[in-house]
């Protein structure tokens, strides 16, 4: 069968009418025209490809097979137009490797070593070269800058927490406020502070504590519900100075600005998938190091202990937790960013045995007063 | 050698919609990998569906060397992104001084969000090299486009223009569209015929004129509204906006225009572009409105779907199952809103726009020989990288 088609060279912008022949015993596709070298090309059925995804059906465009290449503007081919049914129907059935792709020799290898190296640097920032530089910058702020930084975090956390309700979530019941001082005075009388404490207690549900930078340690309401003891308020106060004075709450923000964005680069934002990489932020920033962690909990502890105050306290807190993470899917925030609570309430019980006599920190009357600070 | 030829768009809106969908869910169930190649397939067919002269263009990258050079972009922008915006930060803090009213505890929260802004010149550099990716992969009969290196001149002036443009409140906006324009044009090529960007810039204060009608009914409307204490002129207000965001698709819409009508490619090849406003709006509104629509169907069948399996469960707190069901349709939902907006947004401009160019003096074009390869190394990696670029 014969028809005409439109031949591109690939070298000049010329457009030849080519008159296409198929030659089923040779099993080649012939193009004649007088402006071809020798008036006539030869293109095997075997090496002919289609080009994918055209958008056109009325019309069919062909390549030869070149030799891939991992870099497509290497490859270069002569083009050329069918638009005759006849003839797109014959060369689809025809053409045996018409949709076939070329993969080029050594793909495999390069795309797992690019992949090693991409994986490999994005890992290096964000597990040490980041954590490093942000212990190092870390000291060198100075206190005052911290405090004021840490004050705009709490506020924005709190305006965060009160939703649409624009009220202050700053709870100011006068006896609560004095009990929750003498709590914190008992508590750090035996150390030595770098920080002027401020503490608050946030009218809020959730059952939570955290730490800003600069001595900011916000309580929430539903912490103080959930404790059956002043011991048990005192225990998470001291775990979260601990973090105050490590400057951990610092060293955190400047590694979070700095990991930023980095998990987006990655993943890209496909279908929602910017949900996904808010949450896989968070969890990367909230945490704390481990390291970071037991060096928090050994500072309460020895608060604890010197205050007089059962340590066992934090081992009965830690245990309610975990009650409340089985009874609840949805995780407390305040899990989910510390690990491992079986095994530190087991330290902070091996850590009760070796105290003296003990005493609660607040009277009952102390207590109360607490219990009721947000009312 | 007055032959005059037109541009012709044939893409159609069922066979684009399931392309892009069968290629979404692949880059969701392969968390994201696939989508280099969702995006060459994507281009590939709109490449195909445009033609001029009755031959099609064609788009020659491939989803491969898009993940290789993703791949090389991610190890440098990993290590310049996390140290240079956590120095950003730490200078930031150490501007902090204690927040006396809630504005200056605003001020200092945006001042540390200004870290963010360490990715712009990268985000216009990405931009030029993205362009250049697309232009030198590809094909009109035969013969490749292409365009000059110069990706960090264009990250400078797009820095210095735009911040001309953000001083100056827009007054200089047409400076900085014309210049970066032709930065872009005057490097371009088509085989070995070189592109030339022709005009003023001062030309496109013509096609500013909406957007100062727009700011003259809000300010006017707004002081009146003040003076009067009124509610009434507020609507002016309103209305001046809508009339700005009209008025800015009316300045892109003449800018282009513009733009294209005084390019010659090799001294004598030139152009005609009667893109029209109304229509892209019409576009806009109409696609717009019916993706909404067909959005809150779907999310109401959803959300339906899912209280009346919650009702049914209630007793057993909240099963994983169900949050995995939540979690598919949502994704399925954002899919189809995706879809939607390509085939009833994108692409009907796109259509539009080819479908109103005409090559003059195109008896030149075959003249035009083919140009080396421009092999480039990262393909438009930072591009996908930093999320540039849109749909397309």
């Amino acid at each position: 069968m014969e028809t005409l088609a439109r031949y591109f060279d690939g070298e000049t912008g010329q457009r030849l009418t080519v008159a296409l022949r198929l030659d089923k015993v040779t099993k080649t596709l012939c193009l004649d025209h007088d402006a071809l070298p020798h008036g006539t090309q030869y293109w095997p059925l075997d090496a002919i490809r289609a080009l994918s995804e055209q958008a056109r059906k009325d019309q069919l465009v062909l390549s030869l097979r070149a030799d891939a290449s991992l870099d497509s503007a290497l490859i270069t081919t002569a083009r050329l137009t069918v638009d005759d049914p006849q003839m797109i129907a014959t060369l689809k059935r025809t053409c045996p490797d018409l949709d076939r792709r070329e993969v080029p020799a050594g793909t495999v290898r390069k795309i797992v070593s690019r992949f090693g190296m991409a994986a490999a640097a994005v890992v290096l920032m964000i597990f040490v070269i980041l954590p490093a530089l942000a212990n190092t910058l870390a000291n060198y702020i100075s206190i005052e800058r911290e405090v004021a930084y840490g004050k705009s975090v709490v506020s924005q956390i709190e305006r965060l927490l009160s939703g649409s309700r624009a009220e202050k979530l700053t709870c100011s019941n006068q006896d609560g406020v004095a009990a929750l001082n003498a709590l914190t005075e008992r508590l750090t009388a035996g150390s030595e502070l770098n920080y002027a404490l401020n503490i608050a207690v946030f009218n809020h549900a959730m059952v939570n504590a955290f730490a800003a930078p600069g001595g900011q340690v916000i309580i929430m309401r539903g912490l103080i519900d959930r404790a059956d003891s002043p011991d048990e308020v005192a225990a998470v106060l001291g775990h979260e100075i601990g973090h105050v004075e490590a400057r951990d709450t610092t060293r955190n923000a400047l590694r979070a600005a700095g990991s930023a964005g980095l998990l987006s680069l990655v993943l890209g934002d496909f279908a929602g998938g910017s949900a996904v990489i808010v949450a896989a932020e968070y969890t990367l920033n909230a945490a704390y190091t481990r390291e970071a962690e037991a060096q928090a909990d050994l500072f309460g502890l020895n608060a604890l202990k010197a205050s007089g105050t059962d340590a066992a306290a934090l081992a009965d807190f830690f245990n309610k937790l975990e009650g409340l993470e089985r009874m609840m899917p949805e995780l407390p925030a305040y899990l989910s960013s510390h690990p491992d609570t079986k095994a530190r309430a087991d330290a902070a019980r091996a850590f009760a045995a070796t105290q003296g006599r003990t005493k609660p920190i607040l009277d009952d009357a102390e207590w109360a007063a607490l219990k009721a600070i947000c009312s | 050698m007055t032959r005059a030829i037109h541009a012709r768009y044939f893409g159609e809106a069922g066979k684009l919609f399931s392309l892009y969908i069968k290629t979404a869910l692949l880059t969701l169930l392969t968390l994201g990998i696939y989508r280099f190649w969702a995006r060459t397939r994507i281009r590939k067919y709109i490449w195909s569906a445009t033609s001029a002269d009755d031959d099609s263009f064609e788009y020659t990258g491939t989803g491969l060397e898009k993940l290789l050079g993703f791949l090389v972009a991610i190890v440098i922008l990993a290590i310049y992104l996390g140290v240079v915006q956590m120095l950003l930060f730490y200078f930031g803090l150490n501007l902090f001084t204690e927040p006396t009213n809630q504005v200056q505890a605003l001020a200092q929260i945006g001042a540390i969000y200004i870290t963010l802004f360490a990715v712009m010149p990268l985000v216009f550099f990405a931009q030029y090299r993205a362009r250049r990716y697309k232009l030198a992969r590809t094909r009109w009969r035969g013969i490749r486009f292409a365009m000059e290196t110069g990706a960090w001149g264009y990250a400078f002036r797009a820095i210095g223009y735009y911040l001309v443009t953000i001083l100056t409140l827009g007054l200089l906006w047409p400076l900085a569209t014309f210049r970066l324009e032709k930065y872009m044009a005057d490097r371009s090529w088509y085989g070995d015929g070189q592109f030339v960007q022709n005009g003023r810039w001062q030309s496109l204060y013509k096609g500013m004129k909406h957007v100062f009608i727009g700011l003259a009914i809000m300010i006017g409307g707004g002081v009146l509204a003040a003076m009067m204490q009124s509610d009434f002129f507020a609507v002016a207000i309103a209305v001046g906006y809508i009339w700005i965001a009209v008025g800015v698709v009316s300045y892109r819409v003449y800018a282009f225009n513009y733009l294209t009508n005084n390019k010659v490619l090799d001294g004598q090849v030139t152009f005609d572009a009667t893109v029209k406003t109304g229509e892209v709006v019409k576009n806009v509104i109409i696609g717009g409105l019916a993706i909404t629509v067909i959005m809150a169907v779907i999310f109401g069948i959803v959300s339906a779907v899912v209280t009346g399996i919650a009702q049914s469960l209630m007793t057993g707190g909240v099963p994983a199952t169900l949050i995995v069901v939540i979690a598919l349709l949502y994704g399925a939902a954002m899919l189809t809103a995706g879809g939607l907006g390509l085939v009833m947004i994108t692409q009907p401009i796109i259509a539009h726009a080819v479908n109103s160019i005409e090559f003059q003096n195109a008896d030149h074009l075959t003249t035009i020989r083919q140009r080396a390869a421009d092999a480039g190394a990262d393909a438009e990696g930072f591009a996908d990288a930093l999320d540039v670029g849109g749909a397309i």
